[in-house]
């Protein structure tokens, strides 16, 4: 963790890191004794669900709850549905799990042999949505957007990951052929990709408009990048596909590659876990495997009051059991040591002004954070500029008071969108 | 595994390790060279002062956390550096039961009847010390208070033998005795070379902000500048006025206080500049000697009402949507 410097009169710098070169591949993991799969939408007892505990599902298979819902699962694995569940997110958003108990025995008949595999972005939203990467389908089809610039993360967003850039490197050709793929798919006539400035790993990346991107964070988050990059700021409250662009993994394309290459589809998702040292650990996932099996495929220890944090430090989410399961955008999972979890606390803002000196989109955060203590959204947003937010977490970071800041913004920005919606 | 206890909380989980603590705890060590000073220059009676200041400002704040049942925030040391300045703004023979009162109204009127920690639009000190100023002037009367030490200097306070002598009482201070603390004033508030050593350290540290410290002194400078240039008979030099009385102590520690204070950059520097302008017009031009406290409260008012003055947030009044 870098703490302040004994002199402190400029702003402290965050800064990103390079790829670790020492990594030179994912160590594969086997597909455990059961997996969980996680499906966006809640259990209605009303309605007669497709399937149920002790259904048979084939590899590949398409798993929806109705005849009438969208979000659907890929099964990783053919076996047998054991059991549903149901979870809730951070904000309150709900969902089901679906745990399913591979057969080894099962022939491995995916339903995908009798489908055409067909290059199109229909095909996609059917059969694409869940792969490795998370290929955002539901934005590329979305008739409201018109989405001329696709931007592929080759550096990524949070200090500390550097799981797509491994990604980058590592399947460079496979990027390549899937964003070929993906150009055909959609409408999209400019692919761009960024890339650290400093780094130093050769890679041929043919078709692509290279933006190098610094390593001073949030430089690589997409408000910035359009920013800076596509000299595009984004006004507020939008969001870059507003603008016409869409930022994808490039994991997302590698697994677009292989699903065309092959005809089957892919569920091996490359994770980089960070244990408490700070060390790395490249890992293959199937999607769905809880993450407890890879704290134990690398002896990570997880001990009581520790941290499991989803994502980095900066703007990850910390989850409340190791069972969480593998999901097609987890790209980073680092433990963090009860020693060292900062504390917050409930303090009012002293207006030490450390969280607007260092805020990147300006934002008087220390007036701020008054009126969304107060559940003022609307206030917050027309005058102290809650949407300008481009959600670095950096205002938290320093905050002297030891304010959540952050988690303060990022409610009310949800609540400013519930409060709307509902107007 | 499976029941393992997890730590759930929200990003970001990292911190630069800042704390409100490490604030006070920065402030207190950089008044320390003033203070230890004063201490060696005033002899015992300026020891009991500071430490009675300082533990009866924790006292107030110990019993008021508790009537208003808010959470004890004794550990952070705020009161403790309130009660500090109090103690070394005050002359060393102030009675005990005035440096109590003092701080009372500090801690209590300056802090908690504004919510508290944060919420002070006045910085707490000098709500103290202007209460005690208007109430019993004389505790606070420099002339007075040290009438049975023995000093190889001026035994006048500088400010005061100016308002009442005229520039003909500046000879007998020099510039150097002024900046090594010759002179008769707060316990803390006369050895401005350790004022200014400990207010270059806060700054360095980040825990006060230059922009105000600076255009305070700029304030102050040319403002007296201007008055001296035109009149030099009728006032004084510059750097009389930088070095005596409360400026510096004000220009670095008190000016600088978090909640009373702007934290965007123009904000910061008007702010200063009028703090520092204003102590020259209420000595020059107004019936107090000093006017540092008064000077300060004032732009205190008046932060909200500059601190508006900010960059445009990001996107705002972008149109290309
Ligand atoms: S998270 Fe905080 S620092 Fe980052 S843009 Fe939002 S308000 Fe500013
Ligand atoms: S960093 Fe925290 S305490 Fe300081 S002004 Fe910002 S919100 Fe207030």
């Amino acid at each position: 963790m870098i703490k302040r410097s004994f002199f402190a009169l400029s702003k402290p710098r965050l800064t990103y890191d390079l790829l670790d070169t020492s990594l030179q591949s994912a160590q594969e993991l086997a597909v455990p004794g059961s997996l969980t799969l996680l499906l966006p939408e809640e259990i209605d007892s009303a309605k007669k669900a497709l399937i149920g505990p002790g259904d048979a599902v084939k590899k590949g298979q398409k798993l929806k709850l109705y005849d009438d819902s969208t979000p659907y699962v890929l099964s990783p694995v053919a076996g047998t549905i054991k059991e549903f569940d149901s979870y809730s997110d951070d904000f309150g958003s709900t969902g089901t799990y679906i745990v399913v108990k591979p057969d080894p025995s099962a022939q491995g008949d995916d339903q995908w042999a009798q489908a055409d595999l067909e290059q199109t972005l229909e095909f996609a939203a059917d059969y694409l949505g869940q792969i490795p990467g998370a290929l955002p389908v539901s934005t590329l089809t979305n008739p409201n957007y018109d989405i001329r610039t696709i931007v592929v993360t080759g550096a990524d967003a949070d200090i500390l990951c550097d799981t797509c850039q491994f990604v980058c490197t590592a399947y460079a050709g496979l990027m390549v052929a899937g964003a070929k793929i993906l150009k055909a798919m959609t409408r999209a006539d400019r692919m761009c990709i960024t890339v650290p400035e400093n780094l130093s790993a050769q890679v041929d990346l043919d078709g692509f408009n290279v933006l190098r991107t610094s390593d001073t964070y949030p430089s690589n988050l997409p408000a910035m990048v359009m920013k800076d990059h596509l000299g595009k700021t984004l006004s507020p409250g939008a969001i870059p596909e507003d603008e016409g662009v869409c930022f994808i993994r490039p994991e997302a394309l590698v697994s677009l590659a292989q699903i065309y290459e092959t005809g089957h589809p892919v569920f091996d998702k490359i994770i980089t876990l960070i244990d408490k040292g700070g060390k790395k650990y490249r890992v293959k996932a199937t999607i769905g495997t809880p993450i407890s099996k890879i704290f134990s495929c690398f002896n990570v220890q997880i001990n009581e009051r520790d941290r499991i944090i989803i994502g980095g430090p900066m703007r990850g989410f910390a989850t409340y059991t190791a069972h969480h399961p593998v999901v097609p955008d987890m790209d980073t999972i680092m433990v963090q040591d009860s020693d060292v979890v900062p504390e917050l606390l409930d303090n009012a803002c002293v207006n030490c002004g450390e969280c607007v000196r260092i805020c990147p989109a300006n934002i008087p955060v220390n007036l701020l954070v008054r009126y969304l203590e107060a559940n003022l959204y609307e206030e917050a947003a027309d005058r102290f500029d809650l949407e300008s937010c481009i959600e670095c977490g950096l205002c938290g970071y320093v905050c002297r008071a030891r304010i959540p800041l952050y988690q303060y913004i990022r409610l009310g920005k949800h609540e400013l969108l519930t409060l709307r919606e509902n107007a | 595994m499976t029941n393992t206890k997890l730590i759930v909380s929200h990003a970001p989980f990292w911190h630069n390790g800042d704390s409100l603590f490490q604030q006070n705890l920065n402030f207190f060590i950089a008044l320390l060279p003033a203070a230890l000073f004063g201490i060696f220059h005033f002899g015992a009676p300026a020891l009991g002062v500071l430490a009675l200041a300082a533990s009866s400002a924790m006292l107030w704040e110990v019993i008021m956390s508790a009537l208003s049942k808010k959470k004890m925030a004794i550990a952070d040391m705020e009161s403790a550096v309130i009660g500090l300045l109090f103690g070394m703004m005050v002359p060393a023979t102030m009675p005990w039961w005035v440096v109590i009162t003092g701080t009372f109204i500090a801690v209590v009127l300056g802090k908690f009847v504004f919510g508290g920690t944060g919420g002070n639009p006045f910085h707490p000190t000098l709500v103290g010390l202007a209460i005690l100023t208007m109430s019993w002037p004389a505790f606070l009367d420099f002339d007075t208070a040290y009438v049975s030490y023995q000093f190889d200097f001026t035994a006048l306070a500088p400010l005061v033998a100016l308002k009442s002598q005229g520039t003909s009482a500046l000879a007998s201070f020099s510039n150097y005795d002024l900046l090594m603390g010759n002179e008769v004033g707060g316990i803390g508030s006369t050895f401005g070379l350790g004022i200014i050593i400990g207010g270059i350290y806060l700054i360095l540290k980040g825990y006060a902000r230059w922009e105000i410290v600076a255009s305070f002194i700029a304030g102050i400078l040319i403002t007296a500048t201007l008055f001296f240039v035109l009149h030099p008979d009728t006032y004084a030099p510059p750097l009389f006025h930088l070095l005596s009385g409360y400026t510096l102590i004000g220009a670095f520690f008190l000016a600088v206080e978090n909640s009373s204070s702007p934290v965007n950059r123009i904000p910061m520097l008007i702010y200063g500049f009028l703090g520092g302008f204003m102590i020259i017009l209420v000595r020059n031009i107004g019936v107090y000697p000093d006017g540092t406290i008064l000077a300060i409260l004032l732009i205190n008012l008046v932060n909200p009402l500059i601190d508006i003055i900010r960059p445009k947030a990001l996107g705002k009044g972008v149109s290309n949507a």
